[in-house]
């Protein structure tokens, strides 16, 4: 169990942040726990990896190959042709650029909404701000199974069914309490005075929430919008509910197009498909990744 | 309190809230653009599920060639809904009435009745009599339907399937087996094929119903073809010793390991593909695996070596071996408000046409009748086409009478049983439980 | 003293969208469902009262006793599993990895990123028994086990959705709580270490306390999708064997939508919000006790 200490002095911008570690140090101390933690690594990454691999080579498989043999065998024959069925039978391209209108629009709203309101609940003193919170709570913990039917009828009858909007507004509702939450929570980090030192210099309190408190919680945005962004982006139920149109669909949905009549499967093109969806939302991620680690080391917030 | 107040600043405020109820009733103003059954509809709109391609790709067919002034009349619009959310679709449109012209009405018979009983669904019999084509449809279809939806056409028959044993010839001859006739001897025949360690039988317990449908077979065969219409009438009951005893059969089939290992994570191509690539020596299924069958990429042993039985007939039994287990597939139906004249060309031209441009570019049997000469792709085919037209009473499936939720129950224990993990008594006391439930 | 910070316009302002947008998306509709609970029958058929029948019905049905029992055992294990999975991950990020965690990190998060139905069929591969004998198989049987029908029976299909939903979040929980360890200030400790506290006893007395508000977050996101699983479960074993592993979330679904039976699935619906509200009760209490501390 070695500890590092890592005295990393004060008064750089990164303060906090101990990542990166200042080069041309040493990374440990006690030499004995090195080959442990990298066996320990080592399976993790393993754990972790193989199923990307699995579902690559897959994804290269005919049906009968994927029955047939091993699932941890080569493919026999490489059927590229799977990525050519998934693009054109899945319909991946229209299904990416529907997720894409639907869940963007749905992250902006969350997160503005939701770091507003999250101020309003934990900076701004006011009569009933607990109370508040609490039914933005209870709202965290509706099964969002039960306002499928209300919901379906008020898009139908306001003729909002057949747009994606149905998509964007339900997103944005069910992500909502999670964001409001959190971001209360990262408020409560940063000291009022400040907002108030802010103000007397004039700066109206909506004017210190944008420029000075959204600075401040830069790190949460990132995270809660990672997070909100995979869960929207995941979301099979609400999108199979509300997509009236086959030309609304999104790419979870999509998915399920490979399968055919009395549970027949196509799982090359199955796989081809998620493939394509897994290595985009990775290079989504990657890009986002590196953001993040940029916030946490520029500035990260203190308790 | 509020230090930094100003008109403009509250006004504005105002103007927002307002702008947004504003909104909110605009849109609602503006609404209905869902479309559906209204009385006349701008489009022949058909709601399937993704799952199913043939009707849609036929129809699409149709729509080009014979049915083409239909077409123009009322042009074609197909729709699909997973397979797994198509009830919850029904029930959303249902509430709007927003049903498409025509659409695929329920994954259980239980659900298309639902739906005729509160007026959504056409009387079709009566349709198709004024429309003069009611005798497009193969008197056999008509019969599996109206047993089916009690005594009412309210599905078209667009896929027609019986279901039996499909066998691996040489399995069989390499083995010295007849093809068993009875129960008994297919418990023995697959007994001896265990002992040689081959696996008797493949089957998806993952589906639940390829295992369920050895229940009716073996309840149709003892109790006689009203078996399972005396459980829906409350004339017996599954609980009632001779229906536990169909039960026990079939579990005793799995504890011997009939149905070789993990029969609950078996899918549906694991199954198709144990059997068509010689691994099982036996595959009950329906008629609609012909398709596979006639595939030389799926089936590694060529159509010539794959045989049909009916399912065996059971020693002092009331049922006959000729009564095969039928279904109509996907039961897909036209809604009862929407119902035109131009709805009406659709659907005449389609009883005409369906049954041979569906069987020659697809290779799919439906109860319509084949008008014009279409070859058969294989001979397993032939000898199914004429089995159905020979036929003259047909029996149903296991679920086929019950509620959705009994239906849901039913399958999901299916593997249960066979794998040990539930006794026959208990299994059907948990489906007798949810059919009475309601 | 809070002058400003109590201006009533900018707090409408900030909070009236959000406010709105939550109150017409989430809590009319819950209310609008959970009156159908009073009624039975559906869309279809249209709706007729009945009166407190459905919830003498949800006292009396088994299937409503498995699905809560079901829904409360997966909760805590896999809020446990996912947390602790995690927390142990942002440790050896911190303190082993350093500077190469980054791409460790990013590996282990990824598997959130996978659709729900490739990880059901990547899970169902990985378990499985027959027509090939999977890898989770093979390595019980080179220890000298027979292999198993993991999907077979109650039990081990709870293990397998156990390992399968830490496995998918553990690396998401993982960064959640890094991110939190990583805000605990260097000066806090390296004091502690020049008073001699080192290994787990910094863990416990410093690093653990210290990231106490984090770990929280970490405890209700993770409850928060636990108590509501449904995709996952219905990607991997469908609710089976039987019932054995259908939480609330999808006996209501199936009992709405499937069976048709609105009013009674909404019944149930009420009595998952209601377990959650207490939830979230006791979750709110302990978070403002440590808000008042803080």
């Amino acid at each position: 169990m070695a500890v590092d200490s890592n005295p990393k002095t004060a008064g750089g911008p990164g303060s906090g942040g101990r990542i990166p570690a200042p080069s041309g140090r040493p990374l440990r101390r006690r030499p004995g726990n090195r080959p442990w933690v990298a066996l320990l690594v080592a399976l993790l990454l393993v754990v972790e990896v193989y199923p990307l691999v699995w579902m690559f080579l897959t994804s290269l498989k005919s049906n009968s190959d994927y029955l047939n043999n091993s699932t941890w065998s080569l493919p026999t024959t490489w059927e590229w042709g799977n990525y050519t069925e998934a693009w054109t039978t899945g319909n991946i391209g229209l299904y990416i650029q529907n997720s894409l209108l639907a869940v963007l629009p749905a992250l902006a709203l969350i997160l503005l909404l939701g770091t507003a309101a999250g101020f309003a609940l934990q900076v701004m003193v006011w009569k009933g701000r607990n109370l508040t919170l609490l039914v933005f709570l209870a709202g965290m913990m509706v099964p969002p199974q039960m306002i499928l039917l209300p919901l379906f009828t008020v898009y139908f009858r306001t003729g909002l069914s057949g747009t994606l909007w149905p998509l964007i507004l339900t997103y944005t509702g069910t992500g909502l309490p999670l964001t409001v939450f959190m971001m209360a929570t990262y408020y409560k980090t940063v000291p009022r005075e400040l907002f108030e030192a802010a103000t007397i210099d004039g700066a109206g309190i909506l004017r210190a929430f944008w420029t000075i408190s959204l600075p401040m919680v830069r790190n949460a945005l990132l995270t809660v919008g990672l997070v909100q962004f995979f869960f929207v982006w995941n979301d099979l139920l609400i999108a199979l509910t509300f997509t009236n149109n086959q030309d609304l669909r999104t790419i979870q949905v999509g998915l399920l197009n490979f399968t055919g009549d009395f549970g027949a499967t196509q799982y090359g093109p199955l796989f081809a498909a998620i493939c394509i969806n897994v290595f985009g939302t990775l290079v989504i991620y990657l890009f986002l990744n590196q953001k993040v680690m940029k916030g946490l080391t520029s500035g990260a917030v203190k308790g | 309190m509020i230090t930094n107040s100003s008109a403009a600043r509250r006004a504005r405020l105002a103007g927002m809230t307002a702008s947004a109820a504003a909104m909110v009733v605009l849109v609602s103003a503006c609404g209905g653009t869902g479309g559906g059954s209204t009385a006349s509809p701008k489009n022949f709109s058909y709601l399937s599920v993704t799952e199913n391609t043939t009707v849609k790709t036929a129809l699409t067919t149709l729509s080009k060639g014979a049915c083409r002034t239909a077409n123009e009349d009322l042009p074609l619009k197909v729709e699909t809904v997973p397979q797994s959310g198509l009830d919850q679709k029904l029930q959303l449109l249902a509430g709007q009435n927003a049903l498409p012209v025509q659409f695929a009405a329920g994954n259980a018979p239980a659900l298309t009745q639902q739906l005729a009983r509160s007026g959504h669904v056409a009387d079709l019999e009566k349709e198709l009599k004024k429309l003069g084509v009611y005798d497009q449809l193969q008197p056999a279809a008509v019969s599996t339907i109206k047993a089916l939806y009690g005594g009412k056409v309210e599905v078209l028959p667009y896929e027609y399937n019986i279901e039996g044993i499909f066998y691996n010839k040489r399995i069989f001859t390499d083995n010295d087996l007849d093809v068993p006739g009875t129960w008994a001897e297919l418990v023995a025949a697959s007994a001896k094929l265990e002992g040689k360690g081959i696996q008797p039988f493949s089957a998806s317990g993952q589906q639940g119903w390829p295992l369920t449908r050895l229940i009716s077979g073996y309840l149709y065969r003892s109790l006689g073809p009203d078996a399972l219409q005396d459980v829906a009438d409350g004339k017996a009951k599954l609980t009632d010793p001779q229906y536990v005893k169909a039960a026990q059969e079939i579990a005793d089939l799995g504890r011997k390991g009939y149905f070789g290992k993990g029969v609950g994570s078996i899918d549906y191509d694991t199954a198709m593909n144990q059997f068509l690539t010689g691994k099982a020596a036996m595959f009950y299924m329906g008629s609609w695996a012909l398709a596979n069958i006639a595939d030389e990429k799926q089936n590694t042993l060529g159509a010539d070596n794959v045989g049909f039985m009916p399912f065996p007939a059971v020693a002092g039994g009331k049922g006959a071996v000729d009564q095969y287990p039928s279904n109509v597939g996907l039961g897909i139906t036209l809604g009862a408000k929407s119902f035109d004249s131009r709805t009406g060309d659709w659907v005449s031209c389609i009883t005409k046409n369906y049954g041979a441009t569906a069987l020659k570019d697809q290779g799919v049997i439906s109860g319509f009748k084949v008008n014009g000469e279409v070859k058969d792709a294989t001979a397993v085919t032939g000898q199914v086409r004429e089995t159905i037209s020979s036929s003259k009473r047909n029996v149903l499936w296991f679920e086929a009478l019950f509620s959705t939720k009994a239906t849901t129950v039913s399958q999901t224990n299916a593997a249960g049983l066979v794998n040990g993990s539930l006794s026959p008594q208990k299994f059907m006391q948990t489906v007798q439980d949810a059919l009475s439930a309601k | 003293m809070h002058r400003v910070l109590g201006d009533r316009k900018a707090v409408l302002i900030l909070l009236g969208p959000a406010l709105l947008v939550h109150s017409l998306i989430m809590l009319v509709p819950m209310v609008w469902s959970l009156g159908y609970s009073f009624t039975s029958g559906n869309t279809i058929e249209g709706f007729t009262a009945n009166g407190l029948g459905n919830f003498q019905r949800l006292f009396t049905d088994p299937a409503v006793h498995d699905a809560l029992w079901f829904t409360a055992k997966y909760a805590v294990v896999v809020t446990v599993g996912q947390v602790v999975a995690g927390y142990l991950l942002a440790l050896l990020y911190v303190f082993f990895l350093k500077r190469a965690s980054a791409l460790v990190r990013t590996l282990v998060f990824f598997p959130v990123v996978l659709p729900t139905v490739a990880v059901g069929l990547l899970f169902q591969k990985l378990f499985q028994v027959a027509p090939q004998t999977g890898p989770v198989n093979s390595l019980l049987n080179a220890v000298g086990i027979d292999s198993v029908d993991w999907f077979g029976s109650a039990g081990h299909a709870f293990w397998v959705l156990i390992v399968m939903d830490v496995w998918r979040s553990m690396g998401f929980y993982a960064v959640l709580l890094f991110a939190g360890i990583l805000d605990i200030p260097e000066e806090v400790l390296e004091s502690a270490r020049l008073d001699g506290a080192s290994g787990l006893r910094l863990v416990r007395h410093i690093v653990l306390p210290m990231s106490f508000p984090v770990l929280l977050s970490s405890l209700i996101f993770s409850i928060n999708g636990t108590l509501k699983a449904f995709d996952s479960i219905v990607a991997l074993t469908g609710g089976g064997p039987g019932n054995a592993t259908t939480p609330l979330t999808l006996y209501m679904f199936q009992t709405s939508f499937t069976y048709g039976d609105y009013g009674y699935g909404s019944t149930v619906a009420m009595l998952l919000t209601v377990v959650c509200l207490l939830v979230t009760l006791v979750v709110f209490r302990v978070s403002r006790r440590d808000l008042t501390e803080g």
